[in-house]
């Protein structure tokens, strides 16, 4: 379980984290999404006891970070998978973090099989690409049996494949009751991945909840040949509805009154013909993050850089 | 590649985990041993510690009129040989990680910054014991070569000798820590511990009490030649200026930094 409260990060007086609250339950994947430089990893770090906040707490299963006897038995994490020293070979990265976590050297073998490393072992990570150190930092990361995940944009440099392969490595590891918190700027990648989510943007968070709830359409479009006809149709059986997009027709159903079932019978007695009956585009999210990210993205980048 | 894992490959069996007790400081050390020297960089950087230190010896040996012919001296040709290049180890072993950023990992595996300083210390003086030894050996061989081509050596070491020969080496290699631990950037640190010293030397040549004081030829030169009558305000001064306040300086920025 990782928690957080109200943590909160200035950069020379500039706010890069504001009161961010997270809680990441075992057995399920939170996505923690925002576009570059709202401040996830500074927030991740801060979980993490590399940067220290100005306020708010962080604690993994209910203890601060930096007092865990042996962090990496508790929480294996892959912050930047090219911040690896490029002159020791693959395996014996491993092996130091192996040895450190007091596993046995059986393990470091194991997981290079599991992370499709084990032909490149005795390369240098110098030698490795973004994908293979990023294979390599998820080894790392689970070397010392975790209970918890923490991962910043794992995705990046990874093939399609790659990417697959990790999508079901995690929801293994949180069927199997591990908590992941995962960070990302790409929306489609967390919702092809987590079941919780957490958006934050300027540093604050702006959204969170699970995933279903927050795709889960609040609006049903509606589309007739003859509007005017569908139109007297709602307001004949007090149905409200905004018109659009286009000549369709959208209908509030966050009552729980409306569903398409109840429209699909409104039309039939008032006999209008629909061309068009089904949940709105879950774009509700897309939007969301497109108008909180988009104008803020150029600025945000040069920042990072 | 396997995307079939059972729960034992990622290790979170339902069976409640094994209490995990703190990490053993002697298990940090070896690590940060293995650190220190398991690359190809660190191998040829402690290579060139060797060539330096033999080549001074050699020196002494085939030009009898460059150094005393003496064993303590030889000794003290050694010394020097060491100690061009072990402080600029001892630098690494401490911003190493700063420059490769693997201070993420090494910070988050044990998050008691002052553990790991503490090791990568203890591992400086591991480093700088074992470099006292092979100088000590390459001494030896000299001595036998020297003596072997039927040269007459004054017998002159003593344990201050050989305790002032330690004490020198550690010296330096504790400099070269504590400018690391400060500046936490390789090129520049090891920039700092050829260009500061210099400076002062040069500076030395004007004024008796930079010579003698803020410059560390004089004072340590004393300590390896083990005269410390009349020298001990110089030395701890020395000592302190070049270990003990950057060293300190650099554990508490070093623990306070944040890891950006």
């Amino acid at each position: 379980m990782i928690t957080t409260t109200a943590l909160t990060k200035r950069y020379h007086k500039v706010p890069v984290v504001r009161d961010v609250s997270l809680h990441c339950e075992p057995g399920t994947i939170t996505g923690f999404l925002g576009a570059n430089g709202a401040g996830k990893s500074t927030t991740l770090k801060m979980i993490v006891g590399l940067v220290r906040p100005d306020r708010g707490t962080a604690t993994i299963d209910g203890q601060p970070f930096v007092e865990l006897p042996n962090p990496t038995r508790v929480v294996g994490m892959l912050l930047d998978a090219s911040a690896m020293h490029p002159g020791r070979s693959g395996r014996s990265t491993l092996s130091i973090a192996a040895r450190i976590a007091g596993v046995p050297t059986t393990r470091v073998e194991h997981l290079l099989d599991l992370v499709g490393l084990a032909d490149a072992a005795e390369k240098r990570v110098g030698t490795y690409s973004l994908g293979m150190r990023q294979r390599l930092g998820i080894a790392q990361a689970l070397i010392g049996e975790p209970k918890a995940l923490i991962l910043d944009e794992p995705a990046n440099g990874l093939d399609p494949e790659g990417i697959a392969w990790m999508r079901t490595l995690l929801r293994d590891f949180a069927d199997h009751g591990g908590t992941v918190l995962l960070s990302s700027h790409l929306l489609h990648e967390v919702q092809a991945t987590a079941d919780h989510l957490v958006v934050i943007a300027d540093g604050a968070v702006v959204t969170a909840g699970r995933l279903d709830d927050l795709l889960a359409s609040s609006t049903i479009l509606v589309r007739s040949p003859d509007p005017s006809a569908l139109a007297a149709a709602l307001q004949a059986e007090r149905i409200d509805f905004v018109a659009g997009p286009g000549d369709a027709f959208t209908v509030d159903i966050s009552g729980g009154r409306v569903t398409t079932e109840v429209l699909a019978g409104v039309a039939r007695d008032h006999q209008v013909l629909l061309t068009e009956l089904r949940p709105s585009e879950a774009d509700g999210l897309e939007q969301l993050f497109f108008s909180l990210t988009a104008s803020k993205a150029a600025p945000a980048q040069e920042a990072l850089a | 590649m396997t995307t079939s894992l059972s729960p034992r490959t990622l290790g979170i069996d339902s069976a409640p985990p094994p209490a995990v007790g703190s990490i053993p400081f002697s298990r940090l050390v070896g690590v940060e041993w293995a650190k220190a020297t398991d690359t190809r960089a660190a191998r040829w950087l402690l290579a060139l510690v060797a060539l330096s230190t033999t080549a001074m010896v050699l020196v002494a040996v085939l030009v009898p009129t460059s150094f005393d012919q003496t064993d303590a001296s030889y000794l003290r040709v050694a010394a020097l040989g060491l100690t061009i290049l072990l402080p600029v180890v001892a630098i690494l072993v401490f911003t190493g990680e700063w420059s490769q950023r693997s201070v993420f990992t090494t910070f988050t595996q044990e998050p008691r910054r002052i553990r790991v300083l503490n090791a990568k210390l203890a591992v400086s003086s591991m480093l700088g014991g074992a470099g006292a030894v092979f100088g000590g050996v390459v001494t030896a061989a000299g001595l036998g070569l020297a003596s072997v081509s039927g040269r007459e050596l004054e017998a002159d070491l003593t344990v201050g000798a050989i305790t002032g020969y330690l004490l020198f080496v550690l010296l330096n290699v504790f400099a070269g820590a504590a400018l690391g631990a400060l500046l936490q950037s390789s090129a520049v640190a090891i920039a700092t511990s050829f260009a500061l010293p210099a400076a002062f030397a040069v500076l030395g040549t004007t004024s008796a009490l930079v010579s003698d004081w803020i410059d560390t030829s004089a004072p340590w030169t004393w300590v390896l030649e083990n005269d410390w009558a009349g020298h001990v305000p110089q030395i701890s001064f020395s000592v302190l200026i070049w270990v003990a306040v950057p060293l300190t300086a650099g554990v508490v920025r070093t623990i306070r930094r944040d890891v950006a």
